[in-house]
């Protein structure tokens, strides 16, 4: 077992989670079975207590959550030091049976757990928290989720084999292997910038019409457009090496941690997007929704696209 | 205006202090709740300035369950709607009198000449304007309740609870507590007086004495 600072302190906070998360569901399973707004009885009282203190553990719980996501990534990229053979944080997710899943895992988890957090300041607005019994429903979901990413976290950094060599990410995202992600890697470039400017365009067009679904669904499609875009095209500008393709080497220092500015801004982005199809936003909510998602991904776009243009302007080519 | 609805209140202690009690409050009166310690009487001025929740009934005022808003909600509606005198006066003995009636009107963020006025305005009704700059805690008992019926005021409230509120002035504070009553009265206040002050119990202005025993009504 590998005991950094950051490993344990990721299994202390893991600890504390399973604890408060723990009494969180149990209040959520009682708050739904018995919940009643309309009821002046003493277990209605009692119960709306315990929406408080079920609330507020979640929430705050949540908010801890979404920025350990970053520390979760510093932290892989901190252990390829030890890993023989690993360069970035790529060659520990490929090195582990579990990295790869714990990784979608979270990603997904930081969408639904954000998604949560939203839900709760809506149902805090109004004197009749409508949304009260959905975002414990929700929530008794998400703990189970919860407690899958936990356990495969554990599994994860306790089965780190320091002895053993790894790929690098040079070896791992290499357009010449012959696995699936290759085949992604390997879309034409003319195709793979057609869809992702395509896909902004059409964010605009759908924002305009405030057709929630729609927008949602190319918010979906644009953090996977922009992530193999990234990897396969624009990380290569960053790294100003054609054959280099890597999503956690522009974590580092030397490209001045610039990878956390964008999965930061692609997340905002894409988070306010999906959101105005689940959540009945009043008008000034959901037009504040709308603005930052095009904002935080125009954002994005602009950052990634500078990088080739800068280097064009310096160089006189492309890569 | 104000409705308690079959309202219970139970402490973690098993004490009942109230039992099923069910009042209704009409704009513009003034009730003096009558009881001896422990009957209940604060609990009632408590619940109706949603300070605590009942532990089952219903306490509505102007139409809006109390009892059955989060506690965010609760604070809006009793910065807005609720003067509380209590009978130990509650004000920051180290700040000035002026400085202890502004103090409700700092969430509001009102423009400074507003506020300046809003005070001007209660110092001059409640008659301490002469001793604005003083520190509360060198105030007699009168100048203190004086002080703090003017902070209960400064927001303009519809209703005024007031618990115990001559429990430690004289004979002759007291009346003049009893003449601000009937001044605020006058200005069409909801007032609800808990208290076992036999002063109160004759008044002429008075609409009606509730008496409570054991947290139920006699």
């Amino acid at each position: 077992m590998t005991l950094l600072p950051e490993i344990l302190t990721i299994y202390i906070l893991n600890f504390l989670f399973l604890i408060f998360s723990s009494v969180a569901f149990y209040l959520s399973l009682q708050i739904v079975k018995r919940w009643d707004f309309s009821a002046t009885t003493s277990l209605q009282y009692s119960l709306e207590k315990k929406s408080y203190l079920g609330s507020t553990i979640i929430k705050y719980m949540f908010y801890i959550k979404l920025p350990l996501f970053l520390f979760f990534v510093f932290t892989l990229d901190k252990i390829s030091f030890i890993l023989p053979g690993a360069m970035c944080g790529a060659g520990v997710v490929d090195s582990n049976e579990y990295a790869t899943a714990l990784m979608f895992l979270k990603v997904i988890n930081l969408y639904l757990f954000a998604y949560w957090i939203l839900l709760d300041g809506e149902d805090m607005k109004e004197e009749n928290q409508p949304y009260l019994k959905k975002k414990f429903t929700i929530f008794i979901g998400f703990f189970a989720l919860l407690v899958v990413e936990i356990v495969l976290e554990t599994l994860m950094f306790s089965s780190i084999d320091v002895e053993s060599v790894v790929d690098c990410c040079g070896a791992i995202f290499s357009h010449s292997n012959d696995t699936y992600l290759s085949k992604v890697l390997n879309l034409p470039t003319e195709l793979l910038l057609t869809l992702f400017y395509m896909n902004f365009i059409l964010l605009i067009v759908s924002a305009f019409f405030k057709h929630h679904l729609l927008f949602a669904f190319l918010n979906l499609l644009f953090i996977m457009i922009s992530l193999v875009s990234l990897v396969s095209f624009f990380g290569t500008y960053i790294y100003e090496l054609p054959t280099h393709h890597c999503p956690f080497c522009f974590l580092q220092v030397e490209y001045n941690y610039v990878g956390y500015f964008l999965y930061a801004v692609l997340f905002l982005g894409t988070f306010n997007g999906l959101v105005v199809a689940f959540i009945n936003f009043k008008k000034e909510e959901l037009v504040k929704r709308y603005t930052n998602s095009l904002l935080f991904n125009f954002i994005y776009l602009i950052v990634v696209t500078l990088y080739p243009m800068i280097y064009y302007i310096r160089n006189g080519v492309w890569m | 205006m104000i409705e308690l609805k079959c309202v219970s209140k139970s402490y973690e202690n098993s004490v009942v202090a109230l039992n099923e009690v069910s009042l209704e409050f009409k704009e513009g009166e003034l009730i003096v709740l009558k009881g001896v310690s422990g009957s209940g009487k604060s609990s009632i001025l408590s619940l109706i300035a949603g300070l605590s929740k009942p532990t089952s009934g219903e306490v509505i005022v102007d139409g809006k369950k109390i009892s059955k808003m989060a506690d965010h909600f609760v604070s809006v509606y009793r910065r807005e709607n609720i003067g509380f005198v209590f009978q130990k006066y509650n004000l920051i003995s180290s700040l000035t009198v002026r400085e202890n009636i502004l103090l409700p009107l700092v969430p509001l963020n009102l423009p400074r000449a507003e506020q300046e006025k809003r005070v001007e305005d209660v110092l001059s009704i409640f008659d301490i304007s002469e001793k604005k700059n003083t520190l509360v805690k060198n105030l007699s008992g009168g100048q203190q309740q004086r002080t703090a019926i003017a902070r209960a005021n400064i927001n303009d409230p519809k209703i005024i609870l007031a618990d115990e509120p001559t429990a430690n002035l004289d004979e002759k504070l007291s009346l003049e507590f009893i003449e601000m009553l009937q001044e605020l009265k006058s200005k069409k206040r909801t007032i609800v007086v808990a208290t076992h002050d036999p002063l109160f119990f004759g008044l002429e202005f008075v609409d009606r004495v509730i008496e409570l025993k054991d947290g139920e009504l006699l």
